[in-house]
């Protein structure tokens, strides 16, 4: 249906905010060509008047909507990667620096 | 047995399996066992699994024991709330024995994707336990546990336990609840049951289930009794065998250990006829595109800001750490298919692809649907095209790995329940026969397999 580059595989990275090393690249490259060809096969699957699926039960049992925290059995300073002041820490951009 | 002799001797099997080097298990220790000893001590000795060890796959989580998915990203984490599974398997009395290995994020076929290395097949070292609830399978078949708990996307515990000789049970869609369990695809995930024998999974999945209001797909039904329903003979069961299932190209083995199968079935009663399921072909590249779909987005949480890996050696900013976090966390499998979710659901490709895929599985349930309707109780397979292929097999040909789930992806994408037992060895090998059942039917299935169970020698040569 369809052929996928290399160009393909590092815009599809970029979307998915994974870095991909540089030596891999080829391997994966014609890993997902093979992919996509199989799962191109589904082209061909006549599919009008299939009827909708649905995974688990028709209906879900909501809980009652009451904002109430998680009990959890240790605080997310223990976890982690930063925290601090009662949030969770990122780097900060220096562009957002100079503002 | 009292539970701290329990604990002892658990511990005692888990350092001979790790000495053998089956890689089998993650976190788990003395100290650990001993707590759980004591715990269950306390409790009344009627409790339904008392005393019982069962070994976890590190996807569920638990505040006591870290959960690292086998992943680097989660390397060392310990989890701030229990999964209700591990939750309702403590409060009936077993002792939680360890936490197992697995293929990344249970993403894959033979265990070999984990970032703390290959586990080990029990029968034969050279070869691959099956997966992604490879450790958890291995410790059963290795005799160090009489059960433990798996987890299924498209066949991660039936696949695994016919390589290694068990029992395995896949439930339908909903009926354990998977709060707890890190999610990988969200419309196929499904907490699992290996046992030594129908009983023990029985007994494990009963303890396990019923409904829970922590998660929203979980059934409102009661839990299963946990006791497997005698059947005399199985006068007045229609069993169906779809052709699709058994191609000219299925292994000799298989083939012959199924033949077996079904002659012992047709012995006990039951009638045997050939139904079809036309949609089979086209389980494999449907669930290639479902389940990468929803792992993209599962995955989407691992960025390095709340809790796991954070890497930033290169580059600034928020979006620099989530690119070389996850590169740097993920493992070549997990990558891949994360990859492929997100190139199916981009622009342009979501209808040909991710759309197309659901009314295909709409199709694949239909048939299974239409199969049970026209008068079918169960349905009998073989549960893989072969036995247990050899380490780095399949390693670098992910399609070819792919299709070995061939027989298994099809029942969850359509939500049904299904089980794996052993019918016999091919040189030496395990094979297991699956049975499938209507949703809910759970019991009907493990009633059928605990007669196979009864009149077949599991561990018998068939060739």
């Amino acid at each position: 249906m369809t052929a996928i580059g290399r160009n393909e595989v590092l815009h599809v990275a970029r979307l998915a905010a994974l870095e991909v090393p540089d030596a891999e690249l080829p391997q994966l490259v014609e890993q997902m060509q093979r992919i996509v060809a199989m799962v191109d096969q589904l082209a061909e699957v006549e599919v009008a008047g299939a009827p909708p699926f649905l995974a688990g039960p028709a209906k879900a049992e909501l809980r009652a909507d009451v904002l109430a925290p998680e009990p959890l059995a240790k605080p997310p300073a223990t976890f982690a990667p930063g925290f601090a002041g009662g949030f969770f820490a990122v780097p900060r951009h220096a562009a957002m620096e100079e503002e | 047995m009292i539970p701290h002799d329990i604990a002892r001797g658990t511990g005692s099997r888990l350092r001979d399996a790790e000495s053998q080097g089956l890689n089998a298990t993650l976190a788990w220790s003395q100290l650990q066992l001993d707590a759980e000893a004591a715990r269950v001590a306390e409790m009344q000795a009627t409790a339904p699994l008392y005393g019982m060890p069962v070994a976890v796959k590190d996807n569920m989580v638990t505040t006591d024991l870290p959960t690292t998915c086998g992943s680097r990203i989660l390397e060392g984490y310990l989890s701030p709330f229990e999964s209700t599974a591990t939750e309702r398997l403590r409060a009936a009395g077993a002792l939680i024995a360890c936490k197992t290995n697995l293929d990344e994020f249970a993403m894959g076929s033979s265990t070999e994707n984990s970032a703390f290395g290959r586990v080990k097949n029990p029968i034969d070292f050279d070869r691959v336990p099956g997966g992604s609830s490879g450790g958890s399978a291995a410790l059963v078949a290795a005799g160090v546990v009489p059960a433990a708990l798996g987890s299924e996307t498209g066949g991660s515990v039936r696949q695994p336990a016919s390589f290694c000789g068990v029992v395995g049970v896949k439930p339908t869609y909903g009926r354990v609840s998977r709060y707890g369990l890190v999610a990988f695809g969200s419309s196929l995930d499904c907490i699992s049951v290996f046992g030594r024998t129908v009983a023990d999974a029985a007994k494990v999945l009963g303890s396990i289930s019923g409904h829970d209001p922590r998660d929203a797909t979980s059934a409102p039904r009661a839990p299963l009794s946990g006791a497997v329903p005698h059947l005399d003979d199985l006068k007045g069961l229609r069993i169906g065998l779809p052709r699709e299932y058994f191609p000219a190209d299925l292994d000799a083995g298989v083939r012959a250990a199924l033949d077996r199968t079904a002659a012992t079935l047709q012995a006990h009663g039951a009638e045997l006829c050939e139904v079809s399921l036309p949609h089979t072909k086209y389980a494999v590249p449907t669930y290639y595109i479902i389940a990468p779909a929803e792992a993209a987005s599962n995955l989407a949480r691992y960025d390095g800001v709340r809790y796991g890996l954070r890497k930033l050696e290169h580059g600034e900013g928020v979006g620099a750490l989530y690119q070389q976090t996850r590169g740097a966390g993920f493992g070549p499998e997990v990558r891949r298919r994360i990859l492929i979710g997100t190139y199916v659901l981009s622009a342009g490709y979501y209808d040909a692809y991710y759309r197309k895929a659901q009314a295909v599985r709409a199709l694949l349930a239909a048939d299974f649907r239409n199969a049970f309707a026209g008068g079918v109780d169960l349905l009998l397979t073989p549960t893989t095209p072969s036995p247990a292929f050899k380490a780095g097999e399949k390693a670098d040909d992910p399609v070819a790995m792919y299709y070995s789930d061939i027989f298994v992806c099809g029942i969850s994408l359509a939500g049904l329940p299904a089980l794996s037992v052993p019918v016999g060895r091919s040189e030496g090998l395990p094979v297991g026969a699956q049975l499938i059942a209507p949703e809910f039917e759970e019991d009907r299935m493990l009633a059928v397999a605990q007669v196979l169970e009864r009149a077949l020698d599991g561990a018998a040569e068939v060739r």
